[in-house]
């Protein structure tokens, strides 16, 4: 007998995702990915200042602020045809690159690690071995016998205490948990380290951002950062400096660390190599512009149907004409009105709410469609797409994670392992690696220009009185962003923001194919239906992020996830 | 010279949500605090809310308040043993680490401050775009009371400002961009 469980965190008010599944003889028979709040922010722009734009739209969001502020800003200079000084681009690069960098990292350690680590198994390991284990894998100089030994004293109190603390929400001791005590131990040492590398990430964005969350730097045309390479107050060497050496750390972390321990769980779970591909379709845009105009990109962007890897479609401009033509959003299945699928720039976002029906309407996310097809976004789909294109970047550290995940557990994986829970996590990293050598690609460039006596960040925006569209894309930590934009008489006409988890967790379409989540937990084998945990490894895998921005302090915990017999 | 956090958080576009950063905007050109008090408005956030409070002596928080066992615009506390006594849930995105869930980690991590107050308001309403309901409105000078009583209790100099140079202002309810000629 069937029966139906829905995973439903409610840890706030509004806003959040919930997941349904079906289970018969204890394998997922079928899905559903609901949001349970509608936010309509969008209609907030309307009639404003285009120029003000980004500084709305980055309040969308509590973890992504620099992310809906880049977009936001390209989207009005795509509109007014507006180039930016390389300067600009390169800050703004830099910025991308420390917040991704930042979020790769606090996703898999903070967010998705403790699905594949038990730390109950932790105070029963040698910390002398785990350290031993650790030395033949990398050459980080964090994992010495005496820190890893600290972090086991830290879960031996926590767990002494008789109350979990921080840990009372996982499933330790599921049969699904494969790790000995040793690479428990190490994968949590580096979990707590991950808080300081992650912290310093952000440091840098907060340096050329002036604060964050909610960067203050940045302007339709350009930047505000003054140059000045002789002064304290302004970007001047002393800052760079500064910026270079926090930018050092965070690479040896995500080279070192992060990377190899990916490629250790990878290793050591290897059928989830086999679990959890779902849509393979994908789509990410270039992104890291190198030239005023954007024409030339460090990050490819492209599009592949139907994991046929070989008929990859590349994107030229970050806005590429294929793109802008091919986007619209299905409603069918989402609590807003209207039946045919609409472009976001002719987008409307009027509520139809009806509750939750498994067969109708179910979740406040729009289905974003390309050529009318699902597509999967994030990092999976930038480097497939890299890949297939022969990106040489992409190579390199995709090439660099099979022969380690070979090297550590002697699984021979392809990039058609990639389609798969794992090969999400896997491709992030990958391009956290490839992120962190742009980093400091990204640094020497804006030093270079600015040692040619190049201080210019910023070119004023003319506003047309006659009607105006524009897209700005930005290939964000979840995936690819766009927001639209249609300004007459110097005002926001319509604005529209397509947010990654919208194509990844959005519902059915109106023909009935499933989005990304839904499709990717099909099939899935569920050893205790009652503690979903695989249910949680996959949608982990996506770090799914609801357009949940509203902060009430909710006094009361409540449970996570509901079984019942259909 | 100890160093003490108050922070605002919630939404500025949701309607109550803002309370806590409006609040924030209040003291700041309302008052001056000696040395080693940050004001800031945090946003929404999420597990980065665990490196801006370790390590701190106290941190006072301001949020808006969701409870159905108290009218609109009660003002409530909640001191640290209360906060950390809320169990985190498993969580499916990375918004779901909220305050109680970043005090236990930084209670793990051995630097959780010595003092933690959440104070608010309960709100009532949280549309895009609406301002704060009257109810959460009146309850702003009592909020302001708490915030100033646990800096009187910590010892933290505070003094009123006699001319207020900027007054504080919704800017989320501005027109931002002046156009030069």
């Amino acid at each position: 007998m069937a029966k139906r469980i829905t995973i439903d965190p409610i840890t706030r008010i509004e806003g959040h995702l919930r997941i349904d599944v079906e289970v018969d003889n204890n394998v997922v028979s079928d899905a559903w990915a609901s949001c349970t709040m509608w936010r309509g922010i969008e209609k907030i722009l309307r009639g404003r200042d285009p120029r003000d734009a980004w500084l709305f739209t980055q309040r969308f969001c509590g973890v992504c602020t620099t992310v809906h502020a880049m977009a936001s800003v390209r989207s009005v200079e795509d509109a007014l045809k507006l180039e930016v000084p390389l300067n600009a681009q390169y800050i703004r690069n830099l910025i991308l690159i420390a917040h991704a960098l930042h979020d790769h990292i606090v996703h898999f350690y903070q967010l998705s690690a403790l699905d594949w680590v038990d730390v109950l198994q932790i105070p029963k390991a040698d910390p002398a071995a785990a350290s031993r284990l650790a030395e033949s894998l990398s050459p980080w100089t964090r994992n010495s016998k005496n820190e890893l030994k600290a972090a086991q004293d830290r879960v031996k109190a926590v767990a002494a205490s008789g109350q979990l603390g921080i840990f009372a929400n996982g499933y330790w001791g599921h049969p699904a948990m494969k790790l000995s005590p040793e690479v428990n131990l190490l994968a949590f040492t580096h979990y707590v380290q991950a808080l300081e590398y992650q912290r310093k990430a952000l440091q840098v964005v907060g340096i050329l951002g002036s604060k964050t969350p909610h960067i203050q730097n940045l302007t339709v045309g350009g930047v505000a950062n003054a140059i000045d390479l002789d002064s304290q107050s302004a970007l001047g060497m002393d800052k760079l400096e500064m910026i270079r050496s926090l930018l050092a750390e965070v690479v040896e972390f995500v080279q070192q660390v992060y990377f190899v321990d990916v490629c250790a769980v990878a290793a050591m779970y290897p059928d989830w190599f086999k679990i959890g591909s779902g849509v393979k379709n994908y789509l990410a845009v270039p992104d890291l512009p190198l030239d005023s105009r954007a024409t030339e990109f460090d990050l490819p962007g492209g599009y592949i149907r139907n994991a046929d890897l070989a008929g990859v479609k590349g994107f030229n401009t970050a806005a590429d004409p294929v793109f802008r033509q091919s986007v619209t959003e299905d409603v069918v299945h989402a609590y807003y009105q209207g039946e045919k699928p609409l472009h976001p720039w002719n987008g409307e976002t009027e509520p139809a709410f009806t509750g939750w029906q498994a067969e109708q309407k179910y979740s406040w996310v729009k289905a974003p469609r390309f050529n009318g097809e699902p597509m999967q976004v994030g990092p999976l789909a930038q480097v497939l797409i890299g890949y297939s294109q022969g990106h040489p970047l992409t190579k390199k550290y995709t090439n660099m994670a099979i022969e380690k995940v070979a090297a550590i557990g002697g699984v021979q994986a392809t990039p058609a392992a990639l389609h798969s829970t794992l090969g999400r996590h896997a491709a992030r990293a990958i391009r956290a690696c490839m992120l962190a050598e742009l980093a400091q690609k990204h640094w020497q460039l804006l030093v270079d220009n600015i040692s040619k006596g190049d201080y210019s960040v910023y070119n004023a925006p003319v506003l047309p009185s006659h009607e105006v569209q524009g897209v700005g894309t930005h290939e964000a930590p979840r995936g690819t962003l766009s927001h639209w934009v249609v300004i007459k008489d110097e005002k926001i006409k319509n604005y529209q923001a397509v947010v990654p988890s919208t194509w990844n967790a959005s519902p059915r379409d109106q023909a009935g194919a499933h989005g990304p989540y839904e499709a990717s937990l099909l099939h899935t084998p569920l050893a205790r239906p009652e503690e979903p945990l695989e249910v949680l490894r996959t949608v982990h895998s996506f770090d799914p992020c609801m357009a949940c921005a509203c902060h009430a302090f909710d006094p009361a915990g409540r449970k996570i996830a509901t079984a019942k017999i259909l | 010279m100890k160093s003490i956090l108050i922070g605002g958080m919630g939404n500025v576009l949701l309607g109550d949500d803002a309370l806590g950063p409006y609040v924030v905007h209040l003291l700041e050109t309302q008052f001056t605090f000696e040395d080693g008090v940050q004001l800031e408005d945090l946003g929404t956030p999420a597990l980065d809310l665990t490196h801006r409070i370790a390590g701190q002596h106290a941190v006072i928080l301001v949020d808006c308040i969701s409870t159905e066992a108290h009218p609109p615009g009660t003002v409530l506390e909640y001191d640290k043993t209360e906060l950390l006594s809320v169990i985190p849930t498993q969580r499916l995105d990375p918004h779901s680490p909220a305050v109680s869930e970043c005090l236990l980690a930084a209670e793990m991590l051995g630097n959780i401050p010595e003092n933690v107050l959440l104070i608010g308001a309960v709100g009532e309403r949280f549309d895009p775009g609406e301002p704060l309901s009257e109810a959460v409105l009146g309850a702003i000078d009592k909020i302001i009371g708490a915030v100033l009583g646990e800096l009187w209790r910590l010892g933290v100099k505070v003094e009123r400002k006699t001319s207020s140079s900027a007054n504080a202002t919704e800017w989320w309810a501005e027109r931002l961009c002046v156009t030069t000629a």
